[in-house]
């Protein structure tokens, strides 16, 4: 209605022709709109008051179907609602003066206060802690407390400046009178202080009982803070350096322990290679019958993955299948091995699939696991020249001039190899020449030899670092 | 107790000489199974079922007796995947995977001169069948009257096959024990290279302590 209304005005600026046949149409429309709609609005339900237009428009609709929620009591929710405050009279306040516990001085001051809770305790002089100071008296003093460095003047100066500053040794040590008393750093008034403290306790304690004692140690202390400054004190081209030499500590153990497993490797390879070979030497010179037993021998070491090769998927199950199947390489195999295989077959001109008779699968099948095998080795007597190689070096600088005990000709292949070509070219990585990583790590040891910490101080940190928290714990309880 | 019945597979195709106008297609081809032995396979095989390209109507070709062969027109190359039934419903199909050949660089086969032949030689193998399977796989009888060749020498393949294998086989070996013996040689040095180096790191750090 409001949108027809709209384009009548629209029209009447524009002068438009033709308004008074839709005005009258529009009209006459209007008029039995309104008749029919009078009947129908009892019917429909009234917006609630207080809630809002729109609200209502997204749960009403004018299909007159019953608005989809669940009818609620929505008679009290959507009015303003007032505060609900205590149905309880006012409770009176007064001005009244009231003194501090914890001051001195017993001044009275004044304030607002509940008539009610007229005459009670101050309530915040409750936060008034203080710290507990020993006090000692003059025999105390002679007979346990003397010290050949510390006056009776500056042992009582040091107490009362603890208690009025609360053992914040900060401020003890920067309010310090030195022009009456030697300078003390703060690890020297904190000895003084702790050793008294520690004497008084053990002294006073009664026979028998345990007193705790608070250990302090100051030459640790100092040692402790001397080496924090020089910590804070580094130059950033320092900070770099050593982080440089970690991570270049962290590379060289890395590489030591993969060398370390490939030499494990290297060992179970030999003895797999070894076993490998006696077997089938054995072979040719028992029957057929007894093929069998070094064959199963063999099964249990191949079955180990990395070091002995391919194991090849069983076929003893009943059931039908095509021979070709028998000679399909497992899925685990790595690219790397495949590539081998591939490579020496092509050398050797051997299709990658050869025709499938039971023989021709029973040894092609072994004569892949034997290339693999060949290719182990390889690559363990690479990882060998390396560490040959290292060792070398090593050799050298310890001993320089001194002759190796051991011949290392490290290049040298065998004339008909068919893995030259491509193991000596992918495994040695181009950018490791012998000589580089070795010094690294030659120097690297030499550096470690020369720093090594004498015994005592991992140890005493590590101790004072574990009692330094349970010193606050205690200061903590005590307040 | 294992029977083996070895059989071929492949294709024959040849070029027309010529597009073919209404389709394009340049090639007739038979893709088939035969029995390497002259034996008829329908007594044990139930039904072969060649599955063609999907753009063939009908894709898949089932043929229960000899020959087995689907023979098409086309003009590409695609995976062919031959599943073989059988007679026993215990014994589960087996199935072979084969790249239908059409196409070769030599002149002949190029112009259409000469059919390519492209087959494969494999081996159904049976691991204890049941006894009614043995009884077919045993008494078979003769499919074709007369000589029952290959287009291929399979026996001259088989043979020549295996003498490479078996002489790769040696070669690897001798290198094998080779490597092997190097390898001890070398762990032994770097072993007494070691020791060595332990005795005199001791040394070295026994100056340092007498001297700090």
């Amino acid at each position: 209605i409001v949108k027809m209304a709209a384009g009548m005005d629209v029209r009447d600026i524009l002068e438009l022709e033709g308004p008074e046949q839709q005005f009258i149409t529009k009209d006459a429309l209007m008029n039995d709109r309104k008749k029919k709609v009078a009947k129908k609005t009892d019917v429909s339900f009234k917006r609630p008051e207080g809630m809002h237009r729109e609200l209502w428009g997204l749960l009403w609709t004018d299909n007159k179907d019953a608005p989809p929620i669940i009818p609620t009591d929505t008679n009290q929710g959507y009015k303003q609602m007032k505060a609900k405050i205590g149905s309880s009279k006012v409770r009176p306040w007064k001005w009244m003066p009231f003194t501090n516990p914890a001051r001195k001085d017993g001044a009275v001051f004044y304030h607002w206060r509940r008539v009610a809770d007229e005459g009670k305790d101050y309530p915040f002089a409750r936060f008034n802690k203080a710290v507990d100071i020993p006090v000692y008296s003059d025999l105390e003093y002679q007979q346990h407390l003397h010290d050949d460095n510390w006056t009776r003047q500056e042992t009582d100066f040091l107490f009362d400046q603890c208690k009025r500053f609360d053992l914040r040794f900060i401020i003890v040590h920067d309010r310090w009178d030195r022009d009456k008393f030697p300078n003390r750093s703060v690890e020297d008034i904190k000895e003084r202080y702790y050793s008294i403290c520690n004497t008084l306790t053990k002294v006073r304690a009664p026979q028998g009982s345990e007193p705790k004692i608070r250990a302090f140690d100051a030459e640790h202390e100092r040692k402790r803070k001397l080496q924090l400054t020089k910590l804070f004190d580094r130059t950033p081209e320092q900070v770099e350096e050593e982080e440089h030499l970690i991570a270049e500590l962290k590379k060289i153990e890395l590489r030591k322990k993969e060398r370390e497993k490939k030499t494990q490797d290297l060992q179970k390879l030999i003895t797999a290679a070894d076993s490998n070979f006696d077997a089938r030497r054995s072979e040719k010179k028992q029957t057929k019958k007894k093929i069998h037993t070094p064959h199963q021998k063999i099964n249990p070491t191949v079955s180990t993955p990395e070091p002995s090769g391919i194991k090849f998927a069983d076929f003893k199950t009943s059931g039908v299948s095509l021979r070709s199947q028998r000679m399909k390489l497992p899925a685990s195999i790595g690219q790397k091995k495949l590539k081998a295989i591939e490579q020496v077959l092509e050398e050797l001109g051997i299709e990658y699939s050869p025709i499938p008779t039971e023989d021709t699968v029973t040894h092609f099948n072994e004569l892949r696991q034997d290339i693999v095998l060949l290719y182990e080795l390889k690559i363990a007597l690479a990882t060998c020249d390396y560490e040959l190689e290292s060792l070398k070096h090593r050799f050298e600088t310890l001993a320089p001039g001194k002759p190796l005990p051991v011949e290392t000709c490290i290049k040298s292949e065998p004339e008909s190899s068919v893995l030259s070509a491509e193991t000596t070219g992918s495994m040695v990585n181009p950018s490791l020449s012998p000589d580089s990583p070795s010094k690294q790590k030659m120097l690297a040891e030499a550096i470690d030899v020369l720093n090594a910490n004498p015994p005592g101080t991992p140890n005493r940190k590590r101790k004072a670092a574990l009692e330094l928290p349970n010193m606050l714990k205690k200061i903590k309880q005590k307040m | 107790m294992t029977i083996v019945k070895p059989v071929i597979y492949g294709n024959i195709s040849r070029y027309f000489g010529k597009k073919r106008d209404e389709d394009g297609h340049t090639h007739q081809w038979t893709v088939y199974v035969k029995p390497y032995k002259n034996e008829d396979l329908s007594t044990y095989v139930k039904k072969i079922n060649f599955k063609l390209h999907e753009s063939y109507p009908n894709p898949n070709r089932v043929l229960v007796k000899p020959p087995y062969e689907v023979t098409e027109t086309g003009w590409g190359e695609f995976e062919v995947v031959i599943k073989i039934y059988f007679n026993d419903p215990n014994e589960r199909p087996v199935t072979i995977y084969h790249l239908l050949k059409l196409f070769q660089s030599e002149t002949d086969i190029m112009l259409g001169k000469k059919s390519l032949v492209a087959e494969y030689y494999d081996e159904i193998v049976f691991q204890d069948p049941t006894a009614m399977m043995q009884q077919l796989l045993n008494s078979t009888r003769p499919v074709a009257i007369g000589a029952y060749k290959h287009e291929t020498d399979f026996e001259e393949k088989k043979e020549k096959t295996l003498e490479k294998i078996l002489s790769a086989k040696t070669k690897i070996r001798y290198e094998i024990q080779e490597l092997n013996e190097r390898l001890k040689q070398k762990k032994e040095s770097i072993q007494t290279l070691k020791d060595h180096l332990e005795k005199l790191e001791d040394a070295d750090v026994t100056d340092v302590e007498n001297v700090t």
